[in-house]
C-alpha cells in the first residue's frame, strides 16, 4: 500500500513566497550592499538583534540543505574535497564551501559577501572552523560569540551575563561595520514579534497531540522552519504563523490528519537525509506513520515547553534562547527528557533515531539513546544511519528494510494487543 | 490441505520453501539458488525448483510471501515482509523457545529479540559495513584459496589463532597475506578470522538483551567454526537448525499459511493495514 496523500495547504505556498523574498533581498544586497547581511548558525540564532540594524540573516546551513533537497549537493561537496576537506568533515561545511568556490547558490541568484560573519557556535565546534574558513574565503569580518554549553538544568547567572556582554559587543561591531546606529526600539519590537511567533508555533506543535495529527511534525515542520528562522522577529512572521495555526486548527476541527488513517505516531530524532527527502518521507507514508514531534524542529529554538523571548528583557532573553532553549546546546539528559515527554504527552508509538554521519556532535551518543528508550523505558526504538547532506551515505534498500521491519513489529504488537483486549 | 510458500531473496543466495498445513504444519520442500544479477529470475527459479521438489504445480500454492532484499522483485509473490520479521517467525517455529536470533547472512548480520509468539520485539543490524558478515568470511577464504565449506572445520584445528586487527572486509586480505608471509598456518589464520568476526558480531548483538534460547540463522550458521567461536564468546550453546539457511523463507511461508487460514484471529494479518504489497 503506497500512501502519498499529504497535507498541502496555503501555508506551503506562503512559505515558498517568503523564502524566495528572502533570497531576493540577499540578491539585492549582493548588488547594492543594502541591506547589511550577517551570516549565522541556525541553532540559537539571534535574528532579533539583526532587526536593530535592518540587517538580513544568511544561513549557510539553509543554503546547504536547499542544495541537497534539490539533489545538487554532491558537486560542491566534491569541490571542497578537491581542496583538501576530508571525507569525515561535515558535509554541510563542504557543500557551503564548495558553493562559494564554484559560485553556486540554491536559487541561482547571488549571495552577498556578509557584512559580518557571526559565529554563534551553539553546541557545534565545527562551526568555529567553518566560519573561520568562510571569513577567509569571503574576506569578511568574523565575530565569535562563545555560548557556554548547558552543563546543568539551567544556565548560571554568569553564563547569561557572559553572552549578554558578547551580544552588546556584537552590536558595537555591527555599528562600526554598517555605519548605522543600533535601533533599540526596533530590536525590542523584533523580540516582541518573536514572542508572538513562538507562541503561535508552540500552539501549532501542540496540535500534533491530537489524533490524527493535522500535520507531520518532522516533514511538514521543516517547511515551517524557514519562516521561523528568517521572519519570526518580523510582522510577516507573525502573520504567517497566524495563518498556519488557523489552517491547521481547521484541519483538527474537521478531524483531518496527514493520512486518511493515521496508523502510527512516531517521534523523530535527528535531521532528515535531505538528498533523499522525498524517498525518506515515502518510507513513512507507506505505513501511514506520522511524526507527532521531532527534536530537529527544535534546533532553532525550543518553544513548546513554554519559553518565549521577552520584550521587557530583550538581551537577556536572546541570551537565554542561545544558551538554554535550543536542542543543540542542551545536554544529552535534557534531550532524553525532551523525547520522553514527546512520547508520553504526544502519545507516540515509538522513536526513530536518524544518525547523521556529518554531525558527530548531534549524533554522538545516539546508540546509548536507543538503549535508554528501548531497554529502560520499553519504547520501541529504531536506529538508522545516513547523512543530512552527502548523498553517498544513503543506502536506500538498507534504510527501507529497517523502517519496514520496525513498523512490521509495531503492527504485530498492536495486533497482539488488540487480540488480548 | 493448505499449501503456501516463502521465497527469501538474499544478497548471495535465494531460498524457497513450500509448506503445508494439514492439521500439522510441515516443510514439504526447499530450494536454494545463487541470486546472481537477475533477482527476479532467481526468485522464479527457486520457487519453480521448490514446487517441482514438492511435486506440486505452482498454481496450487495458495499464497506466496517474499522476503529478503529482493522481495519487491518477486513478481509472483502475493505480498512482502522483511526478513527480520520472517527470521523471528521461522526461528520460533524450527527452534521453539527462541528469544534471540543471531542472523549472519551474506551482507547483513543482525540480532533480533523475539517474543513468545515469534514476534519481533527489537532488532539491531550492521550498518554501512560488511564486517561480521558472510562476505568477510568469503573474502578471507578466497584470498587463501580455500573453499567456503572448508574454512569452518579448519578454523577449529587452530592451535594459536592469529590476531586479526582489522574489522574491514577489504583490508582483512592484506592482514591475511601478511600472516601467510610470516609462515602462519591456514588453521591459525582462519581461527583468528573466525574470532574476529565473532567479536564483531557480538558487539552488535550485545546492544540487545541476549536472552536464551539463542538461535543462529542465516547461511553462516552452516559454518561450525563460526558457531563455536560465537558460543565461546557468548558462554552458552546456541540452537542451530539444519534448515538455518532457510529460516527466512520458512518464516515467510508460515505467514503465508496464516493468510490462508481465514479463521486465524491473531497476528500481523489481523489489522487492515497489515504488511504492504508494494513500495
Amino acid at each position: 500500500m503506497t500512501e502519498k496523500k499529504e497535507y498541502r495547504g496555503s501555508i506551503h505556498q506562503q512559505q515558498k513566497d517568503l523564502m524566495l523574498a528572502w533570497y531576493e533581498q540577499l540578491d539585492h544586497a549582493a548588488i547594492t550592499g543594502d541591506p547589511p547581511t550577517v551570516s549565522m548558525m541556525i541553532s540559537g540564532n539571534c535574528v532579533e538583534l539583526l532587526e536593530g540594524f535592518g540587517a538580513v540573516p544568511i544561513y549557510p546551513e539553509v543554503n546547504a540543505l536547499q542544495l541537497a533537497i534539490r539533489h545538487q549537493s554532491l558537486d560542491p561537496i566534491l569541490a571542497a574535497e578537491d581542496l583538501g576537506y576530508a571525507a569525515d568533515n561535515c558535509a554541510y561545511v563542504k557543500a557551503d564551501i564548495g558553493c562559494i568556490l564554484k559560485g553556486i547558490t540554491p536559487t541561482g541568484g547571488r549571495l552577498p559577501t556578509p557584512t559580518l560573519i557571526l559565529c554563534n557556535f551553539v553546541g557545534c565546534n565545527t562551526y568555529l572552523k567553518w566560519f573561520e574558513h568562510l571569513a577567509k574565503l569571503q574576506q569578511a569580518p568574523l565575530y565569535v560569540i562563545d555560548v557556554p554549553f548547558m552543563r546543568a538544568d539551567e544556565p548560571s547567572r554568569s553564563d547569561v551575563d557572559y553572552v549578554v556582554k558578547q551580544l552588546q559587543e556584537t552590536v558595537k561591531t555591527l555599528e562600526q561595520l554598517t555605519g548605522r546606529k543600533f535601533d533599540h526600539d526596533r530590536f525590542r519590537q523584533a523580540v516582541e514579534c518573536s514572542s508572538r511567533s513562538e507562541e503561535l508555533w508552540s500552539q501549532i506543535k501542540h496540535l500534533a497531540r491530537r489524533s490524527p495529527s493535522p500535520f507531520d511534525a518532522y516533514f511538514d515542520a521543516i517547511t515551517l522552519m524557514g519562516p521561523l528562522y528568517v521572519y519570526r522577529g518580523k510582522p510577516e512572521g507573525v502573520e504567517f504563523f497566524e495563518v498556519a495555526l488557523a489552517e491547521l486548527q481547521a484541519k483538527v476541527d474537521a478531524g483531518q490528519g496527514v493520512y486518511e488513517k493515521e496508523h502510527f505516531r512516531v517521534v523523530m530524532e535527528g535531521p532528515p537525509p535531505y538528498p533523499y527527502f522525498r524517498t525518506f518521507r515515502d518510507m513513512f507514508a507507506k505505513w501511514q506513520a506520522c511524526a507527532v514531534a521531532s527534536t530537529y524542529s527544535t534546533v532553532g529554538g525550543l518553544w513548546e515547553f513554554g519559553f518565549r523571548h521577552d520584550p521587557e528583557n530583550p538581551f537577556e532573553s536572546v541570551a537565554m534562547h542561545m544558551i538554554a532553549q535550543n536542542v543543540t546546546n542542551r545536554n544529552y539528559l535534557q534531550r532524553y527528557e525532551q523525547i520522553r515527554r514527546y512520547v508520553e504527552e504526544w502519545n507516540a508509538d515509538g522513536v526513530i533515531i536518524h544518525f547523521v554521519k556529518s554531525c558527530r556532535l548531534f549524533s554522538a551518543g545516539q546508540g546509548d539513546m536507543r538503549d535508554y528508550f528501548a531497554k529502560q523505558l520499553g519504547v520501541p526504538t529504531l536506529y538508522i544511519e545516513s547523512d543530512l547532506e552527502d548523498p553517498r551515505y544513503f543506502a536506500e534498500a538498507q534504510t527501507r528494510n529497517r523502517i519496514d521491519a520496525f513498523f512490521e513489529s509495531l503492527e504485530h504488537a498492536k495486533a497482539t494487543l488488540s487480540t488480548r483486549v | 490441505m493448505r499449501i503456501a510458500a516463502g521465497v527469501d531473496v538474499g544478497s548471495t543466495q535465494t531460498k524457497a520453501v513450500v509448506m503445508s498445513d494439514n492439521g500439522g504444519v510441515e516443510i514439504v520442500a526447499r530450494a536454494l539458488v545463487d541470486t546472481g544479477a537477475n533477482v527476479q529470475r532467481a526468485a522464479e527459479r527457486a520457487f519453480d525448483t521448490c514446487c517441482r521438489e514438492a511435486g506440486i504445480h505452482t498454481g496450487n500454492v495458495g499464497f506466496v510471501v517474499g522476503t529478503g532484499y529482493g522481495r519487491y522483485k518477486i513478481a509472483f509473490g502475493n505480498t512482502q515482509m522483511t526478513e527480520i520479521t520472517c527470521h523471528a517467525k521461522g526461528a520460533s517455529f524450527l527452534c521453539p523457545g527462541t528469544r534471540t536470533v543471531i542472523d549472519m547472512g551474506g551482507q547483513d548480520s543482525k540480532a533480533i529479540s523475539v517474543g513468545a509468539n515469534g514476534e519481533v520485539l527489537d532488532f539491531v543490524m550492521n550498518d554501512k559495513c560488511a564486517a561480521g558478515t558472510g562476505r568477510f568470511l568469503a573474502n578471507s577464504a578466497e584470498v587463501m584459496g580455500i573453499s567456503l565449506e572448508e574454512v569452518g572445520p579448519l578454523s577449529l584445528q587452530a592451535k594459536h589463532p592469529v590476531k586479526i586487527a582489522t574489522v574491514c572486509t577489504v583490508f582483512v586480505e592484506s592482514d591475511i597475506l601478511s600472516y601467510l608471509a610470516q609462515g602462519k598456518t591456514a588453521e591459525d589464520i582462519l581461527g583468528g578470522v573466525h574470532i574476529a568476526i565473532a567479536k564483531r558480531t557480538l558487539s552488535l548483538v550485545r546492544r540487545l538483551n541476549l536472552e536464551p534460547e539463542i538461535t543462529m540463522t542465516g547461511g553462516v550458521a552452516r559454518n561450525i567454526g563460526m558457531v563455536q567461536a560465537l558460543e565461546q564468546l557468548i558462554g552458552r550453546k546456541m540452537q542451530v537448525s539444519p534448515d538455518a539457511q532457510f529460516i527466512g523463507a520458512v518464516g515467510a511461508a508460515l505467514f503465508a499459511l496464516e493468510k490462508l487460514d481465514q479463521s486465524f484471529e491473531s497476528g500481523i494479518w489481523r489489522s487492515d493495514h497489515a504488511v504492504s504489497g508494494g513500495h
